[in-house]
């Protein structure tokens, strides 16, 4: 049994070898004659590699719409797997939630909670897979920074700046202590971190499950310990009042309208690396750059990007995404961790300040806990 | 002004309440400068990168000629339109395509609150002006204020004790008058961190609320007119809130006449800022790309180096949020005017936007003074068929409470509600005192009864009307009094302008009773301006939109 089934494991990799070997060459030398699939044996009486393409449709968080518009993204997966991505910008978790048409065929949240409640909800799922990975991080300002390492909050090793007692920070917050206690009279009332809105986006999503750990004690948070925390969590994003509703939004205004806005937000740690390179033409932008800090709560949360397959052409995506370039494109260009053991080293990005590894990592509630606080939140 | 029957119809949809004052108030940069390189031919136009089409806010005129020479120096076609906040906001609600590229609002507050249907992109913010008090500098000084913190609850007991009359605009209706009443509010609830719907319930917070919108001497739809009119009605009023810019801008006009200067207070305890964010809006449309393209390259030209020093030196600031500025010009920027230069401006930040929502709602049906207005509504035999049927829909607008309160414009329990209908003489009084739905749906049934017919006399209803309101005691600062006067025709009959400019003279109702035209059908511009600007009012052109006509002079008291 053991030996047949090592023997089937092997006719498999030849099969795919040769299919592979096939259209690479037919696509490389014979444009429009490679078909495999259904779609691409109709359209070999038509002309030119372009018949070839087999067009997907999904949705995707906005974080990711940098990447896959990437033109060298784009052309990899045009030339290389003969896929062209049609993507519209959703919630993670609006868009597990809604009906699916048939001609969808993936779809890219955020987070794991996503996942998990797609595949609770029974829908079709050819297969899913996390890609890629990005740590939720706080941004923030020089002068913010330099006090909170005053008061022991952050601290910084090896170039990279800690929220080291990120509890004491969340327990300060709830108490209503004020910019002014922590030596900055010149920002606004309290000390606040302004997050995008839970109930609508996945950057505040994951850091209501993040302070929801913090609040029962460094443990990933149950329902029980919901039971306690939920009135300090409320009141920790009721007291930021206006939220933007999208993660992009509000990593962008913080940058444009600097300290006396928004002295510390929420973010994933890719908006600064792919902000890097995107404002690299621009001078002013370059200068306020040097003035934002990165702080890396301890612990974090993983922001995951499982893609969740609807169809078998949607699962063709899943393994294009791994292709080393592409995941070398998206850690260099767009800041995303590969989730499938891609090399990430820190020395090919513009921005300083990237640890190689994030260590201090509390895995996030389960969704059904997620889902109680999301309804607390409401 | 339209450049097609298809944009024609486009804003027709929508409804432009900025025809009457046409040309200054949409300024689409002059074809003749794009098509004046080549033959004129309107179609050249489709040559160049295409049209930009902005919707912004009244204050963002000033700074038409720099978004024009972007246009010009890259080939588009620029027309901008103005509208209230508010229209603004209702504009983003409605699921119809939007037809505009961009949003230019005075504030991200309503983009915040129209954009339900998530069609914002790329929102920026361009510049940044703080909303505060300007008061005579002599009064100010006799207040003590001068280089001193002063809380809005100071500005609260100096209007209450007479110190001086002053003007804001609503803040249901109008960016400027929703920034002070925000900044009250936080600063009456205690500057919270976030103000929330409880603070909006505490009894103190109501009864300080309502004492100092109560005391406000004068209301307007739009920042950019109360300007004008604080101008205009200088010996009358001392103090306005407005933005910072057009304060500045204020200023300069008054030295210009000689005058003395206004001094800007900013409220240490409930300052706002207005941060005027461009943004596209996604249509889905076709061109979208294209346009999102344009949009982010004329954002890249307003945030160039050089435009925001041009921007800064229209005394507008720039650069982060709040944040101290260099290179402000000090004859701009002047520290002789109270102008803060040298220090961090910390702004109340805004609450969620259901507390917004609610606090503007609360600030329409209960908080601000009351309105006393006097509908004088033309029935003569002109208006027969499609014009009849538009002043019913208009006035089912107003009086319908629930359609009301789409547009921030339900009526308050101490509201008073008068129709006059009108055509060669006065047809009937009808009076709704409060904000009753079921009487105010009366009047409107009496409004749709009535049959058109007969001459045109407009001057009888409106000498009845400013009886009225001196009957009404309105003198006695109780009420915003307005007379919203609609014609279609002519005045040929009856009594006339000189009736009425003797008897608004020596009535004792005194600067205070506007008279707002709107002018509909073929009626007399000039008939109508004569009134309003005897009045201190203002005319709204009906013609294209007649509902948003109505809507926009009601919220001007």
């Amino acid at each position: 049994m053991k030996r047949f089934g090592g023997l089937l494991i092997l006719l498999a990799v030849i099969a795919i070898a040769t299919i592979f070997y096939l259209r690479q060459r037919n696509v490389s030398n014979v444009p429009g004659q490679g078909a495999e699939s259904p779609a691409m044996v109709t359209a070999a009486t038509g002309s030119g590699a372009n018949d070839s393409i087999i067009h997907l449709k999904g949705l995707i968080g906005g974080e990711k719409t940098g990447l896959l518009k990437d033109p060298e993204v784009i052309k990899i997966l045009r030339e290389k797997y003969h896929l062209e991505v049609d993507s519209d910008k959703r919630g993670s978790l609006a868009m597990v939630q809604e009906d699916q048409p048939a001609d969808r065929d993936f779809l890219w949240p955020s987070s794991q909670v996503a996942l998990d409640i797609y595949r609770e909800s029974k829908k079709p799922m050819v297969r899913s897979e996390i890609l890629l990975n990005s740590p939720i991080v706080l941004y923030s300002w020089e002068s913010v920074t330099e006090a909170l390492l005053r008061k022991g909050i952050v601290q910084k090793k090896n170039n990279t700046y800690y929220v080291v007692d990120f509890a004491r920070l969340v327990q300060s917050i709830n108490k209503g202590v004020t910019w002014k206690d922590m030596g900055l009279p010149q920002l606004y009332g309290r000390v606040i971190v302004y997050s995008t809105d839970p109930t609508q986006s996945n950057s505040g999503n994951m850091f209501a499950g993040l302070i929801a750990n913090t609040l029962n004690n460094g443990n990933v948070a149950t329902e029980d310990s919901l039971q306690q925390s939920l009135p300090s969590l409320k009141k920790f994003f009721d007291d930021q009042g206006y939220m933007d509703s999208s993660s992009e939004t509000i990593f962008r205004q913080f940058l444009a309208k600097g300290i006396g806005d928004k002295p510390l937000i929420v973010g994933y740690e890719s908006q600064i690396i792919e902000y890097g390179i995107d404002s690299a033409s621009d001078p002013k932008m370059e200068s306020r750059k040097k003035e934002v800090r990165l702080l890396y709560p301890q612990p974090t949360v993983w922001s995951s990007h499982p893609l969740i397959a609807l169809t078998d052409n949607g699962a063709k995506l899943i393994d294009a995404l791994q292709d080393p370039q592409i995941q070398q494109l998206a850690w260099t260009k767009h800041g995303f961790r590969s989730a499938v053991g891609a090399d990430n080293n820190v020395k090919s990005l513009s921005v300083t300040g990237i640890p190689s590894v994030i260590e201090n990592v509390i895995p996030m509630p389960r969704s059904k806990v997620m889902e109680k606080i999301l309804e607390g939140l409401k | 002004m339209l450049r097609n029957s298809k944009t024609a119809g486009i804003l027709g949809i929508f409804g432009l309440l900025i025809f009457l004052t046409g040309c200054r108030d949409s300024s689409p940069v002059a074809d003749s400068e794009i098509t004046g390189a080549t033959p004129a031919n309107p179609t050249v136009q489709i040559a160049t990168k295409g049209t930009l089409r902005i919707v912004s806010g009244s204050e963002s005129k000033t700074l038409a000629p720099i978004v024009e020479r972007w246009g010009r120096e890259n080939n588009v076609a620029v027309e901008m339109e103005y509208k209230g906040s508010v229209d603004i906001m209702l504009a983003l609600q409605n699921p119809e395509p939007f037809p505009y590229d961009a949003v230019w609002p005075a504030n991200s507050l309503w983009i915040a609150l129209g954009d339900n249907q998530k069609r914002i992109k790329d929102e920026q913010s361009i510049l940044w002006s703080p909303v505060a008090l300007g008061v005579k500098k002599s009064i100010a000084q006799k207040l003590g204020w001068v280089g001193k913190p002063v809380k809005v609850e100071d500005i609260l007991k100096a209007a209450e004790n007479g110190s001086f009359k002053f003007m804001m605009t609503s803040a249901t209706q109008s960016n400027s008058g929703a920034s002070a009443y925000l900044g009250f509010l936080y600063a009456f609830a205690g500057s919270p961190q976030a103000l929330s719907a409880a603070d909006l319930q505490k009894p103190e917070v109501e009864s300080k609320i309502k004492r100092i919108l109560g005391s406000v001497d004068r209301s307007a739809g739009s920042s950019g007119w109360l300007k004008d009119l604080f101008i205009q009605k200088y010996a009358i009023y001392d103090a306005m809130f407005n933005y910072e810019a057009v304060l500045i801008e204020t200023n300069q006009e008054l030295l210009k006449e000689g005058r003395e200067p206004l001094y800007l207070i900013y409220p240490s305890d409930g300052l706002a800022l207005a941060d005027s964010p461009l943004a596209f809006v996604d249509n889905g449309s076709s061109e979208r790309a294209t346009k999102r393209e344009l949009v982010q390259s004329l954002q890249k030209y307003l945030l160039s180096d050089a435009v925001q020093k041009e921007i800064l030196a229209q005394g507008r600031r720039i650069g982060p949020v709040g944040d101290k500025i260099t290179g402000m010009d000090m004859t701009v920027f002047n520290p002789d005017w109270g102008i803060k230069n040298d220090a961090f401006l910390n702004q109340i930040r805004y609450p969620k936007a259901d507390v917004i929502r609610q606090a503007l709602n609360l600030y329409q049906s209960a908080f601000r003074k009351p309105s006393l207005t006097i509908y004088c509504l033309d029935y003569s035999g002109s208006m027969k068929g499609e014009r009849i049927e538009s002043l019913k829909a208009a006035m089912k607008r107003i009086l319908d409470q629930t359609e009301a309160k789409k547009s921030f414009l339900q009526a308050s329990a101490r509201d008073v509600t008068i129709v006059i209908p009108f055509s060669n003489r006065i047809l009937d009084e009808w009076t709704v005192e409060g904000n009753d739905p079921t009487a105010l749906e009366e009047i409107y049934q009496k409004i749709d009864n009535l049959q058109p017919d007969g001459g045109t006399d407009i001057y009888s209803p409106t000498l009845r009307a400013l009886e009225i309101l001196n009957q009404k005691s309105a003198k006695s600062g109780e009420f915003f009094p307005a007379v919203i006067l609609l014609t279609d025709g002519e005045s040929n009959t009856g009594r006339t302008i000189d009736d009425l400019r003797s008897a608004y003279q020596s009535g004792d109702f005194g600067e205070n009773a506007p008279v707002f035209g709107i002018q509909f059908g073929e009626a007399s511009q000039s008939q109508l301006k004569a009134v309003s600007e005897l009045t201190s009012g203002r005319t709204f052109d009906g013609r294209k939109d007649l509902t948003t006509a109505f809507r926009d002079a009601k919220g001007y008291n």
